[in-house]
């Protein structure tokens, strides 16, 4: 049957090869295209196409030909004669036995659309016929083909440096690979840029800063072989070069503090997030570290370690999977959380491979070479992972607090033995038990975090609680170490399959909670998830049998896992977890040791553990990934979570290895040196940061959508010198800004006619000349501050809240933050995703929605007015004008003065007239000294020299 | 350039070259200009429509947190005869509802009578609207659709096409489609008349389009934006400063190598100027009639009707001035929104007596002006409501069939398209969804909805995404 089908529809393509041809009116094919085609595709495809999983009736209807042989019941289309046509007939629902789309009636207006395109002869474009191949999937989509086919996928291979004429102008090797196109244009480099403009240019690129007037002055004087690289060496050893750097990263993994959404209600601790990436560019972290990291931080063995502090560095890395949006009370809470990953996944994709993955959420990739299993089998390694609110521990008190204890406990436990305690606990398995943690350790599956959670053993030892010296055999005790030790402990996941969920525990101020498809809001927003999350326990000291129900009912069938978090001064015992079995929750175990006397002797030894942990300073946590149960996940047909398809295992993308394993496995993957992207992508986005405009234009995307590259071979370079160099960004940086490329003017060759220019490179592609660019939001702001005298220098911790105007209303507002940002610069600003600060937006910081390595460069009034008019500027230049007003010296020298700190440059004798001629003016029309040099430095502020670099 | 001799006038480019200081010849000055006017354009110049459009400007009254469309515009008896039922029992199968706390069978709390000549079922809720004058000129969709129950996604969905964060709004397609007739206001205008919806100002962004393109919110105050009033106190001080900002930026040129964005940026400036002018002329209203203002109820015993009266004479004035894109937000304080959980009747109440008036009298306006055959006026919510009772006395959100309507430019009055079930449920007949009212809105502007693209992350994205029919049935 279906071989003589595929026969047929070959012939008529053979036959009929003028056909299509000549019903290709255009606007009969657009018709097509926009009407009739996308229904087909959306209603029809997923039973009746070439890469349908079962194709049912034996019909395809992704190609005319196909509709035209038809299936099951014979000829679907008649070309011309709607009442003649099956397909027409099943779409109008009048027959009983033949009614498409099964499940629904198509709008009358669209089965409209089809009856007119079958009388106008059914257009449709010459195209090949879409066929089934034996595995069932349709020839529309070969990866290995794309693969094969699109440059950024090949290997890098670096490229001999190429010959060029002008042999002494490459001061570095990269500069040969451009000086070679630009000779090859018939053009010719830019003449050196002055001193100052190289330095106001590296400074703003590298730490985001203008140079002082004192800076200015040294390197205008020194005069010695390494004086460009010595300002270089000291920039990228300012701390303010990873406050810089650390924006770029922002921008790619939409960095925010709040969640969005109706009341944009806050992630906490994301700043710990940034304050890792400041950190991390400054000690100048091979990427490959850093990209590890990132994606598996947590489950590295030997993370990297904070070397003043002690705590691990590596696992902050994590925090990025978890910065997306989010809302409350999600009717599908399923289909939320495939949004969530969509986005999870664009971030990672576009972030260190510049791939569009999420493009195949909903079918195989469009044009590049990943596919909707790729897609879904890298959703799996989220399922396989969970959020947590992660300990960190400065100083690593915590850790060895709980070491050290853990030797006294054991004396201890000698002891309480010696003096006859022997209660052990009864292994016991019962129906409906989900738990029962008779080993008296954590169990298998299960994971913790922090140094609260411990299991207590099967005999009875001592906890470090006087008050409650004696631990419980066969549980799991979040005090054994102390009240004050912090942590959280997941169980493994499984499908839900009861409505409650009892858990035998004492303790107070812990919560216990279920988390259904990784859905988090529950603690800001209990809607449609009452009852999951029990907070604050309080059982007043003996067990007492806690129910988790509520909303649980709703939830039956999807996956959960059970979280128990202490992060307080509070501690669990728990038990034992069980699903109903009738409605009685079973009884209680016996408790040990109730009237067993504890030995003032042991009592010492408990209540110096106890000393310990009451020294502990207060917790901290951070944002951060844990690893959960391994699992795969199903393709959702179409992108609809309520469409499952096959079962994926978690593994890479196909057409860059598709290895299994965990986590840790994937991120390896990424960095591997095979891996053509990785290298690539970051050395153009450093390129892109330095020049303008990356090698290859669009950062966030090498498919075959982006842009090809403009100097291929230097990217390959690039590329492989990153990665010859341990992946070191501070020594590509370096590289980069020390080039003859980097120090050219901005204005091109006197030489070149700009006639000529403008033929062979308008957009000046080929870097015969810098590029004059706008400072970003940040840098301008941080600029104000500098010379107004004002910036505050300190680093890191919780973010200054947003300035709130009057205009800025709306749900989940919070207390404004004031006007001038605490001075502080303007990466440690808050980011609130309702509540974006206007002077940001206005200079196109991004929206944090998904990743932005090109920010847009807009131009526009309202940028004007914010300099003209807004309070923040207005304010900073009458402390400017306190400040040049206290100065020592002539007036002329002051204007002098105030040029040097916001331009880089003295002003010119004719600007010096004007300005001059302007204070004359001013004072004429009544204003005093004070508000004309307020005036002035306003003025200053507002010169588009101060926002433009050349 | 330095000669102490500083022009007066903006000093453009154009004027430098004619100087001749940059000293080359005539045809390399004539290339580099020609290169120089397509490298620096301005991005909200009025361009071409794909064709002749019936609407030039639009105004987006938008109803936010979804007006009950059974106690408004869509009459349903069966309500009446079922009222008090289990509506698991008389409607069947129930889809999730927002708060999960499915009441019984609710009937309209208010009468519903045929108005005009057209009949329109109009409930008494809307008394001024109902006048034969105005409801005529009105085309419902009785049959719309959103895709998302919860107001955040759905609001991003009404106002993007996508239920996501970030996508452009409508207002920002249009200017980016249309362009702008008045370089001294924003193309697209949000009158915030106290609430932004829950998703925030991200409602009115304009995500992957140039920031010129967003949305700019405007309260009605006397200072309706941010950053408008200079800060210096006599005028002309200001304009010192202007003037001598203008002859230093003059350096800036020289040494970018007569850079476009440099220009663009000092031309700015000038532009920024004229619209702290023109923004108060905007909001002054004395030289509007007495019975104008009272047309529009800023005379009301209502505080919010006087507001959302103030707000429709703005979008009124706005459209004179050539703003093309204008959404009013509704006043708070009217019992959250349009978003009856409970107590509906004291909301929608209060809902009503806002909006009714001011909406009546800038129909009646605009045709008084012979302005409203080229404004689209659209009303709509980014969901309705359900035919049965959250507890006993609100209602919860309702995606699967609610009623917009339009009036003005291009759209025939008196229309009505598409039916909800018995119960006014679900869309049954003509089922339409949010893409199609854009693509129609769209249309109407003279744009093709599949052909206003712009290249972002691999794909050319469009306000429609890869859907959108016009809804021929109201078309004029």
């Amino acid at each position: 049957m279906t071989r003589s089908f595929f026969l047929i529809a070959g012939l008529l393509l053979f036959v009929l090869p003028g056909r299509a041809e000549d019903l290709s009116s255009a606007g009969g094919l657009e018709f097509f295209e926009t009407r009739i085609r996308p229904v087909l595709a959306e209603k029809c495809y997923k039973c009746h196409a070439a890469d349908s999983e079962k194709l049912k009736g034996g019909l395809q209807v992704d190609h005319r030909d196909h509709l035209m042989a038809g299936g099951d019941t014979g000829a679907a289309l008649e070309p011309g004669d709607v009442k003649g046509s099956l397909l027409i007939e099943s779409l109008r629902y009048k027959n009983q036995d033949l009614q498409m789309p099964p499940k629904e009636r198509l709008n009358a207006k669209v089965v409209k659309d089809f009856e007119r395109w079958v009388a106008d002869g059914a257009p449709w474009p010459d195209e090949p016929v879409p066929l089934r191949d034996s595995a069932g999937h349709g020839e529309g989509f070969d990866l290995e083909k794309r693969r094969s086919e699109h440059w950024s996928w090949r290997p890098v291979i670096r490229p001999v440096e190429p010959k060029v004429s002008r042999e002494t102008w490459p001061r570095q090797d990269l500069d040969k690979f451009v000086l070679r196109e630009i000779e090859s244009a018939g053009l010719r480099p830019a003449e050196e840029a002055t001193r100052r403009v190289w330095l106001r240019r590296v400074y703003f690129d590298l730490i985001g800063l203008p140079p002082t007037p004192e800076a200015i002055e040294s390197f205008e004087a020194d005069f010695s072989p390494d004086d460009y690289e010595e300002v270089v060496n000291e920039l990228l050893a300012s701390p303010a070069f990873g406050e810089k750097w650390a924006r770029h990263w922002m921008d790619l993994v939409r960095y925010a503090e709040t969640y969005g959404h109706e009341f944009d209600y806050p992630i906490a601790f994301a700043h710990e997030y940034r304050d890792y990436l400041i950190r991390a560019f400054n000690a100048d972290v091979p990427y490959d570290q850093f990209v590890t990291e990132q994606i598996a931080g947590d489950l590295l063995e030997g993370p990297r370690r904070n070397p003043e502090e002690g705590y691990d560095e590596s696992i902050l890395g994590t925090a990025f999977w978890y910065l997306h949006e989010a809302t409350h009370a999600p009717t599908d809470v399923l289909a939320n959380e495939s949004d969530i990953m969509d986005n999870q996944i664009d971030v990672f994709g576009k972030s260190f491979l510049a791939l569009t993955i999420s493009c195949a959420r909903c079918h195989d990739h469009k044009f590049d070479a990943v596919s909707t299993a790729d897609y879904y089998a890298m959703t799996a390694y989220l399922h396989s992972s969970a959020r947590q609110d992660y300990p960190m521990d400065p100083g690593r008190g915590r850790e060895m607090a709980r070491e050290q204890m853990a030797g006294l406990k054991q004396k201890a436990d000698l002891m309480l033995e010696a003096a006859g305690m022997a209660e052990t606990v009864p292994s016991s398995q019962r129906e409906g038990v989900f738990e029962d943690f008779s080993a008296g350790e954590i169990p298998e599956g299960w994971s913790s975090s922090g140094a609260a959670f411990a299991g207590s053993g099967q005999k009875v030892g001592v906890r470090f609680n006087s008050e409650s010296p004696l631990s419980i055999p066969g549980t799991i005790d979040s005090g054994l170490f102390g009240k004050a030790q912090v942590g959280s402990l997941r169980s493994p996941s499984f499908t839900l399959s009861s409505d409650r969920i009892f858990v035998k525990a004492r303790g107070e101020k812990v919560s216990v909670r279920v988390i259904v498809d990784n859905y988090q809001m529950t603690k800001f927003n209990g809607l449609l998830f009452k009852g999951i999350e029990i907070n604050d326990i309080d059982s007043k000291n003996e067990f007492k049998w806690m129910t988790l129900g509520g909303n649980l009912d709703k939830y039956i069938g999807h996956q959960v896992y059970l979280e128990i978090v202490d992060s307080g001064d509070g501690d669990i015992i728990i038990d034992e977890i069980r699903f109903p079995n009738g409605n009685a929750a079973p009884p209680g175990k016996v408790e040990a040791g109730e009237d067993f006397k504890v030995s003032e002797e042991v009592l010492a030894v408990i209540r110096q553990g106890e000393e310990m942990v009451t020294k502990l300073s207060k917790p901290r946590f951070a944002v951060a990934m844990a690893e959960g149960t391994a699992e795969g996940a199903q393709v959702h047909v179409r992108g609809s979570s309520r469409n499952l398809g096959e079962e994926v295992p978690r593994r890479f993308l196909t057409a860059l290895g598709g290895g299994a394993g965990d986590r840790l496995d994937l991120a390896q993957q990424v960095v591997n040196s095979e891996n053509p992207l990785t290298s690539r992508v970051m050395v153009n986005r450093i390129w892109h940061h330095l020049f303008g405009r990356g090698l290859v234009p669009s950062v966030d995307d090498f498919g075959p959508m982006g842009q090809p590259a403009s100097h291929p071979k230097l990217l390959d370079w690039l590329a492989s010198e990153f990665v010859e160099q341990d992946w070191s960004i501070k020594q590509l940086i370096r590289q980069m800004v020390l080039s003859s490329t980097y120090r050219q003017s901005s204005s091109s060759h006197p030489d070149v006619s700009p006639g000529a220019l403008a033929e062979v490179d308008p957009d000046n592609e080929l870097l015969s000349r810098m590029p004059v660019r706008r400072l970003v939001g940040e840098a301008i702001r941080d600029s104000i501050l500098t010379v107004s005298g004002q910036l505050d220098a300190a680093m890191y911790g919780p973010s200054i809240p947003t300035y709130r105007t009057e205009f800025m209303t709306g749900r989940g507002g919070r207390k404004s933050g004031p006007v001038d940002g605490a001075r502080r610069r303007s990466v440690y600003g808050a980011v609130y995703r309702n509540f974006l600060s206007p002077f940001m937006l206005t200079y196109d910081v991004p929206n944090p929605f998904g990743p932005k390595g090109r920010r847009s460069v807009s131009n526009v009034p309202a940028q004007s007015l914010v300099m003209m008019n807004d309070p923040f500027v207005v304010e900073q230049s009458r402390l400017w004008a306190e400040l040049i007003e206290e100065s020592e010296g002539t007036s002329t020298e002051k204007i002098e003065g105030m040029y040097l700190a916001a331009l880089g440059r003295p002003p010119s004798g004719e600007e010096m007239g004007r300005v001059q001629a302007y204070m004359e003016a001013a004072a004429a029309a009544g204003s005093d000294a004070e508000q004309i040099w307020a005036d002035l430095g306003h003025v200053v502020l507002n010169m588009k020299e101060f926002i433009y670099i050349y | 350039m330095h000669c102490g001799n500083f022009s007066k006038g903006p000093t453009s480019r154009r004027e430098m070259l004619k100087k001749g200081a940059m000293g080359f010849g005539g045809v390399a000055l004539q290339a580099m200009m020609a290169d120089q006017l397509q490298a620096s354009p301005n991005p909200l110049a009025p361009k071409v429509p794909h064709f002749v459009p019936k609407a030039k400007n639009v105004i987006f009254l938008y109803m936010d947190g979804g007006p009950s469309h059974v106690d408004t515009f869509d009459y349903k008896p069966l309500l009446e005869k079922y009222h008090g039922r289990d509506p698991r029992e008389v409607i069947g199968e129930l889809a999730p509802t927002q708060f999960d706390n499915v009441g019984k069978v609710l009937r309209s709390q208010w009468d519903f009578k045929q108005r005009g000549e057209s009949g329109a079922w109009v409930s008494d809720l809307f008394p001024h609207l109902a006048q034969k004058k105005v409801i005529d000129e009105i085309a419902f969709v009785k049959s719309m659709t959103s895709k998302f129950s919860e107001h955040t996604f759905a609001n991003y969905y009404l106002h993007t096409g996508s239920g996501l964060q970030g996508r452009p709004s409508m207002g920002a397609w249009t200017g980016y489609g249309l362009g702008s007739e008045n370089e001294n206001l924003p193309g697209f205008v949000v009158l915030n008349g106290g609430l932004v919806p829950p998703g925030g100002l991200d409602c009115f962004g304009s995500g992957f389009l140039p920031a010129s393109y967003e949305g700019s919110v405007f309260l009605p105050q006397d200072q309706p934006i941010a950053n408008i009033k200079p800060t210096e106190g006599q005028p002309d001080a200001q304009r010192r400063k202007l003037d001598l900002i203008r002859d230093l930026d003059q350096s800036a040129l020289l040494e970018s190598g007569f850079d476009p964005a440099v220009e663009t940026a000092i031309r700015n400036y000038e532009t920024a100027y004229r619209m702290q002018t023109s923004v108060p002329d905007l909001m002054d209203l004395r030289g509007e009639a007495d019975s104008v203002k009272k047309l529009y109820g800023l005379d009301s015993d209502f505080k919010n009707t006087q507001t959302f009266g103030l707000q429709c004479l703005l979008a009124r004035r706005l459209v004179e001035r050539g703003v093309r894109f204008i959404e009013l937000t509704c006043p708070g304080g009217n019992g959250d929104r349009w978003d009856q959980h409970r107590n509906l009747l004291d909301g929608h109440n209060k809902n009503c007596k806002t909006v009714d008036q001011p909406i009546a009298a800038l129909i009646t306006d605009l045709r008084r002006l012979g302005m409203l055959e080229s404004t689209l006026v659209v009303w709509a919510g980014e969901f309705g409501r359900t035919p049965f009772a959250q507890g006993t006395d609100g209602r919860d959100h309702n995606p699967f069939g609610f009623t917009v309507w339009m009036a003005g430019g291009g759209i025939k009055g008196g229309a009505s398209v598409g039916l909800t079930d018995d119960w006014g449920y679900k869309a049954v007949s003509d089922r339409f969804e949010i893409h199609d009212l854009h693509a129609t809105m769209l249309h109407l502007l003279g744009v093709e909805h599949t052909k206003s693209t712009f290249r972002f992350s691999g794909r050319d994205m469009r306000l429609t995404d890869v859907h959108g029919h016009l809804i021929k049935e109201i078309l004029a």
